[in-house]
């Protein structure tokens, strides 16, 4: 990402919102915007060099009481800043200005909006439906008010003519592959167009956590996307410790690094085998999960849970690894995919299907606040590990690996590369100790982050994914239950850019090689 | 292409020898619960009831029904209660009827009842 200039730096940039002090000088600073100055806000956030937007959400507007306003926050990454800016406007009537027309990256968090909470951008936008079924009629649980009208089914506008014709596929699409329902505009051959509809998975998580103790609702945080549960259990637990005011041991938090980079090595390991699949590569198909059922195997030894489910806790980690088997058995197993891999590489046949497919471009990354891989792959250097370093990656940081061309082959090269550094950063982390322990939550914590006047106890917390950068904002009521979480998994970044890889001039087959390098779930889109 | 055929011939047969032999890694998994019946009080097997997310625990009377298909072996109820719950160590669940998967463990615990 370009450095941003000395007068677009924090300061710089909360001069321009109006706010001449920072009140929390931590590496997350809020600041309340008014509504009618949101608009200009935006404006000149989209346009200060380093500055992205993370996430857009909604909380407020609970229908049983009588005009209560929907706040809308919105979480920039100054990534070259360290920090993340998250800003604050209460919303009064049911409208609120187009953001996604000056960023467009807002789009899909503008449409969630108008699912849970029935307030929408200004302007006749259409706006698609993205996790609430069709079935969703006025009653159906909801974080806040029901919309005035039903959000369109189609992601966009798509023409189908001529020799084209919609080959629909999905939502069950085969053993073992999570329900996706692929609108394919194909002319036979050439993919024309494509749109997703992505509701079918949703559970209604954020509805439910809402009332739970934090412990209580980590078991359902970790749940919310099965092979992330320890990027989203941790921006989830490190947004509550940040509500709540409390940091965990230090040895805790390098427990929850290793089991991190477990989950990264073991996603990878995924992907890789689901690209031998998608390209007809049997034989490499095994090798990967041959590597794959090693790896999980060594999480089960290791943490006692092959998807490393109960690693994060609120304030710590709840168990400790086994640094034995992780020192005997992680050389073995990484081995397996090394070796897998760099027979991959070396097998023309394979890289022709890779190479110059599905390629999204640093601009359409950048435009729409890619995160992860998919985004490295661009040439991007956006981790959360390395922009935001909480510990332990602040005294372990990680080489961050880009690729260029944004193509498939990219994608796979920079998977194999962060696979590489992970098992480094587990061994690092091994030495310096690791284990379990939690820090007590205090209560009646004051809120650093809430905002002015308000008695919330909310707080920002994120971790690096497999995927990307996992976000998550929590906000405590008085009695340290959930008043509102969010949580947004980088797979909610990540779809918005695959339909535009999809239609870079690519066949109808090659739809499940994109699929496989993006790596992303629907459980984690539609929560 | 047929670099790979014979890297497939030499790295051999991996899968394991289950159910012929026991698999190696078995015991690292997560199973069902089992349940210590003098342990267990209608106070207790509410609580249970309660955290059990999947609800394969219900209590019918002096009884804790336990619905071993329902359940997905998450150990909630293990931490709740250790004293009176144990994991059974048991995974081969395969049954020819649904009726054989629900069990039902007295309540045989000293308590208010």
């Amino acid at each position: 990402m370009t450095a941003l200039r000395q007068d677009a730096g924090l300061p710089g940039l909360l001069s321009l919102l109006g706010h001449d002090a920072v009140a929390d000088d931590g590496p997350v600073v809020t600041v309340a915007v008014a509504a009618t100055d949101t608009e200009a806000a935006v404006r000149r956030l989209a346009a200060a060099p380093g500055a992205r937007l993370a996430d857009l959400f909604a909380s407020g507007g609970n229908p049983a009481i009588d005009g209560d306003p929907v706040v809308l926050r919105m979480v920039w990454g100054l990534d070259s800043d360290r920090r993340y800016l998250v800003t604050e406007s209460v919303i009064e009537g049911e409208r609120y200005p187009a953001l996604s027309d000056i960023v467009p990256a807002a789009f899909t968090e503008e449409c969630e909006i108008y699912e849970q909470f029935g307030i929408r951008p200004a302007g006749d936008k259409p706006l698609n439906r993205v996790a609430l079924p069709p079935q969703a009629d006025p009653g159906f649980p909801r974080l806040g008010r029901p919309p005035a009208e039903q959000p369109a089914d189609v992601h966009a506008a798509h023409f189908v003519g001529g020799q084209a014709f919609e080959f629909p596929f999905g939502p069950v699409r085969g053993v073992g592959v999570e329900s996706l329902y692929y609108g394919l505009v194909t002319s036979g051959e050439e993919l024309v167009d494509l749109y997703l509809f992505t509701w079918h998975k949703h559970r209604g998580v954020e509805w439910r956590l809402r009332g739970r103790t934090p412990r209580e609702a980590l078991f359902q945080v970790e749940r919310t996307e099965g092979l992330g549960a320890v990027g989203v259990g941790w921006a989830f637990a490190a947004a509550t410790e940040a509500a709540a005011g409390v940091e965990p041991p230090a040895r805790a938090m390098r427990t929850r690094a290793i089991a991190l980079e477990l989950e990264r090595l073991y996603n990878h390991a995924a992907a890789t085998a689901a690209l031998c699949q998608s390209t007809g590569l049997a034989v490499g198909q095994a090798a990967a999960e041959i590597a794959l059922e090693r790896l999980l195997r060594l999480n089960a030894a290791a943490f006692g849970h092959r998807y490393l489910f109960g690693v994060v806790d609120i304030g710590g980690a709840r168990c400790g690894p086994d640094a034995a088997a992780l020192r005997r058995e992680l050389p073995g197993a990484y081995g397996e995919l090394r070796r897998a891999a760099d027979a991959l590489l070396g097998t023309n046949s394979f890289l022709d299907r890779l190479e110059a497919t599905g390629i999204l471009t640093q601009e359409a990354a950048q435009r729409l606040g890619m995160v992860g891989p998919v985004a490295r792959a661009t040439g991007l250097r956006v981790d959360a590990r390395a922009d935001h370093p909480a510990a332990p990656y602040a005294e372990h940081p990680p080489a961050v690996a880009t690729g260029q061309g944004g193509d498939v082959l990219a994608r796979f090269r920079v998977m194999q590369a962060e696979a590489a550094e992970s098992v480094r950063l587990i061994g690092d982390l091994l030495e310096a100790g690791a284990g379990p322990g939690c820090a007590d939550l205090p209560e009646g914590t004051i809120s650093r982050t809430g905002p002015p006047g308000s008695p919330d106890r909310s707080g920002l917390g994120w971790a690096e994914s497999s995927r990307g950068e996992a976000l998550a904002w929590v906000s405590l009521d008085e009695g340290g239950r959930i008043a509102r979480a969010r949580l947004r998994p980088a797979s909610v970044r990540n779809w918005r850019g695959f339909d535009d890889a999809c239609r870079s001039q690519n066949v109808f087959t090659d739809v499940p090689i994109i699929e496989a390098s993006f790596w992303l779930t629907v459980a984690g889109m539609s929560r | 292409m047929p670099l790979w055929f014979v890297r497939g011939l030499r790295r051999g047969v991996v899968t394991t020898r289950y159910p012929a032999r026991p698999d190696s890694s078995a015991a690292a998994l997560p199973t069902p619960p089992a349940f210590r019946p003098q342990a267990l009080t209608r106070e207790l097997a509410d609580r249970l009831c309660l955290v059990c997310p999947s609800r394969a625990l219900t209590r019918s009377g002096d009884v804790l029904v336990f619905d071993a298909g329902a359940c997905t072996a998450c150990g909630r109820c293990q931490e709740a209660a250790p004293e009176a719950v144990t994991p059974s160590g048991e995974f081969e669940l395969a049954a020819t009827d649904r009726g054989h998967l629900v069990k039902r463990i007295p309540l045989l615990g000293e308590g208010d009842s």
